[in-house]
């Protein structure tokens, strides 16, 4: 199956609808021959893996865009087995460690190191080093950054590493002094509309302008996200006229129940039915992130003023727990817990002063 | 466990038929024997039987046998309906493999045994015979120990014997027992003897042989298994023995296989039996009989192990204990050298280890159990009251923490952690799971969460780097956050959900993958493409339809109120609890402590009604 978002992907530097300045410099580094190690970052749905993919075919040429898809299997010094996916061109490969979850240091390493040590063998090539891409790098654990880290050095002379993230607050800073950091940014909406619009093009329909206003608001500068909806109500209603409802994915409109729940009643059998919601959620694969982030932004629009930072506060606090320890479940729970406890506070406190 | 001395030199032992060459010495040779039989001291008995008393005294009918008489009877009704096949005659064919589990010394084999002798059947036993031939250089017709273990289950199963007696040959019942199993730990083996029960069980056999299997139970301790359970690539534990492991899931959740749990003998029954033991084997003098304090003492520590009842019996009529009759002041010292003796770890039921941290009892605390007389219910107040004696105040906290302030425990969490059947990670999914249900105020779920979530993100990445002080740490805080005296309205215990879901998670993933396309990373695809999907679903006419399975992760339809579906409540059988309704012990823990159980007093506080 083929995606729009797939399908009408920018291929080249010059394709690419935004961030002009970006493309100029990406292309002045392609043809520099001194090519660093890359750092790109920025929202998700902005455009980052196009401009990585894009970069590479001007590097390399057109061959970097025959892909194959391997399944490696890497040993665990406890001699577990695990399958990482490859994709692979001639001249570069990309993987993503976290999938390797705890043993990402293992993936790092070995592959690297096998990369690194092999020449580039076609002679017809147009650089002399390969590319190693790192998608989800912000999700590295420490060690395999402590190991990325000297691996970038030493193997500089045949390798680059272009990592990708969403966000640089999680890589350790060696790492991030020893890349060319580029942001991409979220696209704004006329760029948005502007994209939509050539999408609507290439697959020969109109896309009234109402409609573009509707799903670039509601896409949040998810490029990505905004010709997935496209494609679904183009699929729901072929004229694409009248009144739209963009459906929300079921994961977003469970987590605003959730944030209901919390609400309404604050009790410790309210603890447990939430936490049958909070189960069921990280079953269907909604990253615990993702749950706690979204539940917390539709708590605060229903709680009161004061209450809000505390919220944030508690749901970043958590955030951290969550990523060090293992099961996910307990710190949602125990968020859920003090935000249920503090709105039932301030609700008494509000009592009491009304009482006053 | 009753003694019948005289029948037990000309008792008929089970025949038991070797397919293959028998070490010579069938009887297992226990190294305590050595010295548990030295000459016997002063008046020599007129039995000079240096058999241990577990030999010597084995149950011979179902009367002496110290089992809960439900569990014989359950399992004797499966004895009768794999030989005559129920009341209908159909359940023959369901009544292929019995397994029975339990802790070490609960009489499952003495059960078995008892009930062949009975019903008059024969006992067809395998016993892993290391090294009986002697290697005597090449031999054509060598056998892997495997190939011979896999040749007697099936000529046991499928043959009769030769050597039967003429008359009885057709009538004859038997059965094959497989108590000591071959090397599981190994993989290819474990497979392999997976793949004989399989095999077993599909063949269509009109005259099918019952097979039982006998499963002592070992809990799972120590913090490295872990990292695997919740990794969830496998629950099954590699490295500890249990029926899960002996046994296919498929095959254990079918039909044919059906599983008796054993609990530890009841501290009552015990008693009876191993009273009229001693009357049998004092017989003559009662001078040397050991005293009542000791045969309690003897029954609390064994903690039902009937076994090591009998033998800490044994040992304690051969060396002179120091308490004697004389003075009961010393009845501690008998007690410590005994407990050192006979204790076993991981003797805490899981489902008791729960109650005790879940109803938070603190010094001072009344139970109010109407259900009980009188004369329990002082007793119990006697026994609280000097419990308490020992227990010191805390210090008075100074003003800013009188949050903090709390009576004094009752719960010695050092003991739980020795006792605990648990690691500290599933211990606290326990708690995680039923927790809320003891909780008044949202304050102290705030409590107990925040000391989860803070235990469990403790430490560091590598399993290495964990706390090492997770058990106590949640013991102690969840004690602290609840309150105290926990309201008892009917909570009951569940089993954490934990893996539940982590498998569907797994099965989600799976899906995932199958929707990847080009270089989309997994928590795109969740979070994004499920519109797409859902509409192409919903649309006849989209050509390409993509594989049904992500509705794993793109369908979440949100149901209100919490639905009790998917919650398995903890039974006692779970890990093998105390025989219900005929006795409560979940305070036995506490009679370490100050060890002041006067004779026999068993039948006291409960936690078990409550659950």
């Amino acid at each position: 199956m083929s995606l729009w978002v797939d399908q009408f992907r920018p291929r080249t530097l010059d394709d690419l609808h935004y961030h002009k300045n970006l493309s100029t410099r990406l292309k002045s580094l392609a043809a520099s021959g001194d090519f660093p190690h890359m750092l790109f970052y920025g929202p998700s749905g902005a455009g980052k893996k196009t401009r990585i993919s894009a970069t590479l075919r001007q590097l390399f040429g057109a061959g970097a865009e025959k892909l194959k898809i391997d399944q490696r299997v890497f040993l665990t010094p406890s001699k577990r087995k695990i399958e990482v996916n490859l994709v692979t061109s001639n001249y570069h490969i990309e993987i993503t460690p976290s999938e390797a979850g705890n043993y990402d240091r293992v993936v790092i390493q070995e592959l690297l190191k096998e990369i690194a040590q092999t020449q580039q063998v076609d002679m017809n090539a147009k650089q002399r080093f390969k590319v190693v891409i790192i998608n989800e790098a912000d999700s590295l654990s420490r060690d395999a950054q402590a190991a990325l880290r000297r691996t970038m050095e030493k193997y500089m002379s045949n390798m680059r590493v272009i990592l990708c993230a969403n966000s640089t607050s999680k890589l350790i800073a060696p790492i991030k002094s020893r890349c060319l950091l580029m942001r991409v940014p979220a696209p704004n909406s006329d760029e948005m509309t502007a994209v939509l619009t050539h999408v609507a093009k290439r697959a020969y329909f109109d896309l009234p302008p109402e409609a573009a206003q509707e799903i670039v608001s509601d896409s949040n500068g998810n490029m990505r996200k905004a010709i997935l909806v496209l494609e679904a109500l183009k699929m729901q209603s072929p004229d694409l006229s009248g009144p739209l409802s963009i459906a929300k994915p079921d994961w977003e409109t469970y987590c605003h129940k959730i944030a209901n729940l919390i609400v309404t009643e604050q009790t410790p059998a309210r603890v447990m039915e939430i936490r049958t919601k909070f189960y069921e959620l990280l079953s269907h694969c909604i990253p615990p992130t993702v749950i706690i982030k979204t539940v917390a932004e539709a708590l605060v629009t229903q709680v009161d003023e004061p209450l809000k930072p505390e919220i944030m506060h508690w749901a970043a606090f958590y955030e951290v727990r969550m990523r060090i320890g293992s099961k996910k479940i307990y710190h949602l729970e125990a968020w859920v817990v003090k935000c249920m406890s503090l709105y039932k506070q301030s609700f008494f406190q509000f009592d009491m002063d009304d009482f006053d | 466990m009753a003694p019948k001395k005289s029948s037990a030199k000309t008792k008929p032992k089970p025949t038991t038929v070797r397919l293959d060459f028998a070490p010579p010495a069938s009887k297992r040779i226990d190294p305590l024997t050595a010295f548990a039989a030295p000459k016997p001291k002063g008046k020599a008995k007129e039995t000079e039987d240096d058999r241990l008393w577990v030999e010597i005294y084995e149950p011979t009918s179902q009367t002496e046998l110290a089992v809960h008489p439900k569990k014989v009877e359950d399992v004797r009704r499966w004895l009768e309906e794999a030989f005559v096949g129920g009341p209908s005659g159909k359940l023959r064919k369901y009544r292929r493999i019995l397994a029975l589990t339990g802790l070490a010394g609960v009489g499952k084999t003495a059960t078995i045994r008892v009930l062949a002798r009975e019903m008059n059947c024969e006992v067809l036993e395998w016993r892993n015979a290391m090294g009986d031939n002697a290697y005597t250089g090449f031999q054509d017709d060598h056998q892997t120990l495997f190939s011979k273990f896999e040749n007697f289950l099936e000529r046991a199963a499928t043959c009769n014997t030769v050597f039967a007696g003429p008359s009885s040959s057709q009538t004859k019942r038997r059965i094959v027992l497989l108590e000591d199993l071959p090397n599981l730990l190994h993989a290819d083996t474990r497979t392999k003897f997976h793949n004989a029960f399989q095999a077993l069980v599909a063949s269509p056999d009109p005259n099918p042989v019952p097979v039982v299997l006998i499963v002592s139970d070992s809990g799972t301790r120590g913090e490295a298994a872990d990292d695997r359970l919740l990794t969830g690539q496998s629950r099954e534990r590699d490295d500890a023995m249990d029926i899960y492991t002996i046994l296919p899931r498929d095959l254990l959740n079918g039909p044919y296989v059906t599983q008796i749990g054993f609990n530890p003998i009841a501290p009552t029954i015990m008693k009876k039996a191993l009273q009229s033991m001693i009357h049998s084997h004092f017989s003559s003098q009662t001078s040397n009989a050991p005293s009542k304090e000791i045969l309690d003492v003897i029954i609390e520590t064994s903690n039902g192990d009937i076994r090591s009842a009998i033998m800490a019996l044994q040992f304690s009529c051969i060396v002179e204990l120091p308490s004697g009759k004389r003075k009961k002041g010393t009845k501690g010292n008998a007690k410590v050298l005994l407990e050192a003796i006979t204790r076993r770890e991981q003797s805490l039921v899981l489902f008791h280890l729960l109650g005790k941290v879940f109803y938070n009892k603190r010094k001072s605390f009344l139970v109010r159990v109407t259900h009980r007389t009188p004369v329990q219910r002082r007793r119990t107040f006697l026994k609280d009251k000097e419990l308490d004696a020992a227990l010191r105040d805390p210090p008075k906290l100074p003003h800013h923490l009188s949050a903090h302030e709390r009576r004094t425990s009752r719960v010695n969490v050092d003991m739980l952690y020795a006792d605990s059947p648990i690691d500290s990670s599933l211990f606290s999914l326990y708690i995680h799971q039923n927790y809320h249900q003891y909780c008044n105020e949202m304050e102290e779920c705030e409590g107990v969460a925040e000391w989860l979530s803070w235990v469990e993100s403790s430490g560091g990445e590598a399993w290495y780097q964990a706390n090492p002080h997770q058990f106590h740490l949640l013991a102690l805080g969840t004690l602290h956050s609840l309150p105290s005296p926990v309201p008892r309205r009917n909570q009951k215990c569940f089993k954490p959900q934990f893996f539940d879901y982590l498998t569907k998670e797994k099965d989600a993933w799976d899906a995932d993958e199958d929707h990847r396309v080009g270089s989309w990373s997994r928590a795109e695809v969740v979070t994004e493409l499920g519109g797409v999907l859902k509409a192409r679903d919903t649309n006849p006419t989209a050509s390409m339809r993509a594989p049904l399975s992500h509705q794993l992760f793109s369908r979440l339809d949100f149901v209100p109120g919490s639905d009790g579906s998917g919650l398995s409540q903890l039974s006692e059988a779970e890990v093998p609890g105390v025989v219900e309704g005929l006795v409560e012990d979940t305070d036995h823990v506490g009679g370490w402590e100050t060890g002041n159980k006067n004779g026999g007093g068993w039948l006291e506080d409960d936690e078990i009604d409550e659950f």
